[in-house]
């Protein structure tokens, strides 16, 4: 499997709760995933955890066979070789649409930089912005600065948390469609968070669903609606709930 | 803890290492805590301890109370409004920091006493007959006056970076949702300002707590007086220390209040959509009220002591030696700069620390640097002399091999000097610093690593830039606060040492205010300078 | 960001460089290193602010050749310093504007007997320590100033009898945190025993014409004001009100009269200035070279002319205004004793309220 994910578990500190509690999935290469859930679910903890921002209690990461986190490893954000599109952005706003985006390029030598400013710019339909401020642009053009800015240094794998919630109804579904085009064309692993089902029955190829830190469904979208139309039925047992997880 | 502890490596080694030694010193006080109390500490409680603890806490809750009032407010119509001379009123509103609290001490009181302007021109120009007791202003309310005036910037400065660096859209928001402009400012503005109000007001209180030359001059007993009475008097170290680390105690429970108030919360603004709030343009008696009230507390701390200082400069000019001025400036200004970049780059490093770890212990680390704020320079004075003697004492081999017959070096030199600062004005540096932090919260942070970036690289590229208002305000506040310090300066100088303060100070101490008047003018005019070229400076980087 | 780095960097450049040139008053470190057998300098730690200091220090570095370098401060603080210093202090001499604080320093054992037979010529016996540890300087007087309008010189005596009933309300003196109020009422302590000197202060706090503030001078202006009648303050003080810039000072200056109390019986409270030898001095010689010459006549011609203080030296005339005020006669006790009952005074000004 492309990216391992095994038994991660995570409480706050000052906390007794366990915010997640043994979530295991194994991601194949390019494939896109949603993680559903409502907010406060510990879905969110998931991305940072992977994102290597949080340490957690027990569990193992690896992508491509390379530890990123166990019992004995834990290797720092910077070295994960993990992007991450921030619900609110997160764009440096000292910084032009350019210097956000080559930000992470630093170590590339001047000119490759630029080419590769260029791809990710034309990825992300943003050329002619580059000496922009954040604050000068439109919120789908922010999320798009902030996609390219994380895949501009060639991540594993991408994160992106609540991707649309600062989006109005009319733009999300213009941006969803835009969205899944770019990671199909960018051909790139990635796990999303949203509260929102439309987003995940849309973009991913399999959806994961947490509530309260437990996981409740891993699955394609379409057996999703099986579920439901099985709860519609009849409201399923405890027992009968476990049966329909995945894995 | 444990969690991020693991991430910050180098940062906190030094982080560890500046809180270490900035706190070393004050350990020596904490531990006066803990001797058992001898005769003179039982009269010292029997007879003088309540009203000196009255008359301090009179003084701290009466000046914080209105110095938030004025900070608040001018900041906030600063950052809100527009009306005539805003700009100006902006960087001026800072000036009367560039003001010793002791020397308007002595100015107001040579303006209303007997032969003061007030009462002289109402006395022969109007014939009229006065009840002098009726412009006695050495008395309580007449140091709360003082501390207020000289003081208020404090709170100014730090929150009104902090609101004009807030989203619009929270203002914008709270008004449509059909709140007038005063519900804005009494349920959005001071919640969401309270970090700032706080940051300042504790700077404040800090500064009168710590205090000795109104309140002297006034007559005032306060917990401060009884330090320096039970020491200087009673020939009484072990009393005074127990009465510095008592007033200790009391800075801590305010910093624990501190905590605790700005809890969990964070205001910080996390996103890119931080517009600069557009300025409601005031009109008609709104925007000559507005302008007034600026510059009625603009005169009171500003212009009406600086007009006394010109007149009293201009009596007796050519009477005092100034041709060793120059030298005296140079020093001021050196020992300011260097003090104030040191604190900077140490705050920086303490702050980021602070933010980085988790876990309660380790938040409150960090405010423990705070504490030297708190304790009267002269009891500083004399834990750093005694940190030095025994750091040279530690030394002399190596001074020996460097063919140096003295035993005493650092401790003669100017770096004793500058460490006092250094601890002492901490804490301003720090807030500064600390609120600026606060304000970019970690998101950016944690973008910037998951972009490749180190820790180091994060903090110069990202970090930095974005809190260099916060930067920029925290070395004006301590340069100009060393630029008018007195005792710490007056005992730990090296030789043939003097500075603007110790010669506006030498010759205030012996009641010859007018002839301080040069010395004081000089220390402003500096400070006014700094508070100007910052400004015009960060005017230009924010556009 | 650029240009930030470059504001930094060019203010620290502009520090270095002021650094760098700062060695025209470089401290006694490297001198006393090298040039330690020659010794041509003289450190002075000196609790004394006033300008006619530092011009009678040049005369001494011209007549001499030995500089004299400074550090000014509080008294205590820098007693204080030199304690903490132990024996690798760079202080020679310890110069104090109060005989209380030269008994500390040299009950703190931080004195060293020096003497020489022109100290003992210039300076009379009663201003000098009985075990030659401290030499004093100058003498300054604590009288009293009336008003020339509601009191006259025939109504005041003694300091003992403003605590009558007919001075109620009409008493004015700063706080009992000054110095000179301590060395005072220490003084009274010698001389009547610690129960009288506790009735007098209890009694003069009863007849004070308001809770004490500001220095001297603001007493003198109080009287001016109507707040009170008559005022304890130095004598000096009244000089420098005489001869001020302001002229409304010397308006109220010249409205107040001055009183030397207690001629009938023990004499006016007279306090020194003073300075002794630094215990671990490596300059001794030249600290007493600049004791003798602070006694000489013709520096304490200058104290007395500038500063308006008595001169210890008999050979020289006190300033024509001193001279106007008359001769007195002044408290005949030991000075150390000022220094011995000061913490006794301090516990007596808190118990009778004295703030």
């Amino acid at each position: 499997m492309f990216v391992s994910i095994e038994n991660l578990s995570f409480s706050y500190a000052n906390t007794k709760a366990t915010a997640l509690d043994s979530f295991s999935l194994q991601i194949k290469k390019g494939e896109v995933i949603s993680i559903l859930g409502r907010s406060g679910s510990g879905k969110s903890t998931v991305l940072r955890l992977l994102a290597g921002l949080e340490k957690p209690s027990v569990g193992k990461v690896s992508i491509q066979d390379e530890v990123l986190v166990d019992d004995q490893t834990f290797v720092q954000p910077e070295k994960r070789g993990i992007g991450m599109v921030f619900q609110d952005y997160a764009l440096f706003p000292h910084l032009t649409v350019a210097d956000n985006i080559l930000f992470g390029l630093f170590r590339m030598k001047r000119s490759a930089k630029q080419t590769r400013l260029q791809e990710v710019l034309e990825l992300v339909e943003l050329q002619g912005y580059e000496k922009r401020y954040p604050h000068q642009l439109s919120g789908g053009q922010q999320q798009r600065v902030a996609i390219a800015r994380a895949l501009a240094p060639n991540p594993h794998l991408l994160l992106l948390d609540e991707p649309f919630s600062n989006l109005d109804a009319e733009l999300q579904e213009k941006i969803r469609k835009e969205l899944r085009d770019i990671l199909k064309k960018a051909n790139i692993t990635s796990i999303f968070v949203t509260h929102d089902e439309k987003d995940a029955h849309i973009l991913a190829d399999r959806i994961v669903k947490i509530k309260n830190g437990q996981t409740e469904f891993i699955g394609r979208p379409c057996d999703l609606i099986d579920v439901y139309r099985q709860e519609k039925q009849s409201l399923p047992a405890v027992s009968e709930e476990k049966e329909l997880i995945y894995t | 803890m444990q969690r991020r502890l693991a991430n910050v490596n180098i940062w906190t080694v030094t982080a560890m290492a500046i809180i270490a030694a900035l706190f070393l010193p004050n350990m020596t006080i904490v531990t006066g805590l803990f001797t058992p109390s001898n005769e003179n500490w039982e009269h010292m409680k029997e007879f003088v301890l309540w009203s000196f603890i009255k008359n301090s806490l009179i003084l701290v809750v009466a000046t914080a109370g209105a110095t938030i009032f004025i900070g608040l407010s001018l900041a906030w119509l600063i950052a809100q409004y527009q009306f005539p001379f805003r700009r100006f009123f902006k960087w001026a509103l800072i000036l009367p920091l560039s003001i010793p609290p002791f020397i308007g001490a002595y100015t107001y009181h040579g303006i209303f006493n007997y032969t003061g302007v007030i009462q002289t021109t109402l006395r022969d120009r109007f014939g009229m007959e006065l009840n002098p007791s009726h412009f006695d202003i050495m008395n309580l309310p007449g140091a709360i006056f003082i501390y207020t005036v000289f003081l208020y910037p404090y709170v100014y400065t730090i929150t009104q970076v902090f609101l004009s660096q807030q989203s619009a859209s929270l203002i914008e928001s709270t008004r449509l949702l059909g709140k007038g402009p005063w519900r804005t400012f009494f349920q959005v503005v001071v919640p969401i300002s309270r970090i700032s109000i706080i940051a300042g007001a504790s700077l404040v209180i800090l500064e009168v707590l710590n205090d000795y030359g109104v309140v002297k001059y006034y007559g005032i007993q306060t917990f401060t007086t009884g330090i320096f009475q039970t020491w200087f008097g009673l020939g009484d170290i072990e009393t005074s220390i127990k009465l510095a680390a008592s007033l200790m105690g009391f800075v801590i429970v305010i910093l624990l209040i501190e905590k605790v108030l700005r809890g969990r919360r964070q205001y910080s603004y996390s996103s890119t959509k931080v517009r600069p709030l557009p300025l409601i343009q005031l009109t008609g008696w709104k925007a000559v009220a507005a302008a007034g009230y600026c510059l009625s507390i603009l005169a009171l701390g500003f212009f009406i002591p600086i007009a006394q200082l010109i007149e009293w400069t201009i009596l007796t000019f050519g009477t005092i030696p100034l041709d060793e001025f120059m030298s005296y400036m140079r020093n001021s200004i050196v020992v300011a700069g260097l003090s104030a970049t040191a604190i900077i780059v140490f705050a920086l490093i303490v702050g980021n620390f602070a933010r980085l770890v988790q876990g309660r212990f380790a938040k409150l680390l960090p405010k423990l640097t705070v504490l030297g704020y708190s304790i009267p320079g002269a009891v500083i004075a004399v834990a750093v002399v005694t940190a030095f003697v025994a750091l040279d004492e530690f030394l002399a081999p190596l001074y020996q091999l460097a063919g140096m017959n003295t035993t005493l070096v650092l401790s003669v030199s100017i770096i004793l000097l500058i460490t006092a600062y250094i601890i002492r004005f901490f804490a301003i540096g720090y807030s500064s610093i600390e609120t600026g932090y606060d304000k970019i919260g970690t998101d950016f942070q944690d973008a910037s690593r998951l972009l490749g970036a180190g820790l180091t690289r994060t903090f110069l590229k990202v970090d930095m830039p974005m809190m260099k208002g916060a930067i920029i305000s925290g070395f004006i506040l301590v340069f100009i606060d060393v630029l008018k310090e007195i005792p710490l300066t007056l005992i730990l100088r090296p030789f043939n040492f003097d500075t603007l303060s110790t010669k506006a100070f030498q010759y205030a101490s012996d009641e010859k205010i007018m002839e301080a008047s040069q010395a004081s003018l000089l220390i402003v005019g500096i400070s006014a300078l700094a508070i100007v070229i910052f400004y015009k400076f960060l005017e230009k980087e924010m556009d | 960001m650029n240009k930030l780095i470059y504001l930094v960097l060019a203010f620290l450049l502009l520090v270095l460089t002021a650094c760098g040139s700062n060695d025209t008053s470089a401290p006694a470190t490297e001198g006393a290193s090298e040039e330690a057998e020659e010794s041509t300098e003289v450190n002075l730690y000196t609790a004394r602010h006033y300008d006619v200091d530092d011009e009678l220090y040049k005369k001494f570095e011209e007549e001499t050749g030995i500089k004299v370098n400074l550090i000014k401060g509080e008294a205590d603080e820098l007693l204080e310093r030199i304690k903490r210093e132990g024996d690798g202090t760079e202080a020679d001499l310890f110069l104090t504007a109060d005989a209380g604080r030269l008994f500390r320093a040299k009950d703190d054992g931080l004195l060293q007997a020096v003497s020489s037979d022109l100290l003992n010529e210039q300076i009379p016996e009663n201003f000098r320590d009985t075990d030659q540890m401290w030499y004093g300087l100058t003498k300054r007087a604590r009288v009293l100033v009336y008003n020339k309008e509601t009191v006259t010189p025939e109504e005041l005596s003694t300091y003992e009898a403003l605590t009558e009933d007919e001075w109620n309300g009409r008493v004015l003196i700063r706080g009992s945190e000054n110095v000179y109020n301590q060395s005072l009422l220490a003084s009274f302590i010698e001389l009547n025993g610690e129960e009288e000197a506790k009735e007098w202060a209890a009694g003069l706090v009863n007849n004070f014409a308001r809770d004490p503030e500001g220095g001297d001078r603001d007493q003198a202006k109080a009287i001016a004001a109507g707040i009170g009648d008559v005022a304890i303050m130095n004598s000096y003080y009244f000089g420098q009100m005489l001869n001020s810039e302001d002229p409304a000072e010397v308006e109220v200056a010249e409205s107040l009269g001055l009183f030397f109390p207690n001629q009938e019986t023990d004499g006016t409270h007279v306090n020194v200035s003073g300075a002794g030898v630094v215990k671990s001095s490596q300059n001794k010689e030249n600290a007493i070279k600049l004791l003798e010459f602070l006694s000489a006549p013709e520096a304490q011609g200058t104290f007395a002319e500038a500063n308006y203080e008595y001169p210890v030296n008999e050979e020289v005339e006190p300033s024509e205004l001193l001279k106007s005020w008359g001769e007195f006669k002044e408290q005949d006790i030991s000075l150390s004793a000022l220094g011995e009952n000061n913490a006794k005074s301090i516990l007596i000004f808190n118990e009778v309220g004295w703030k």
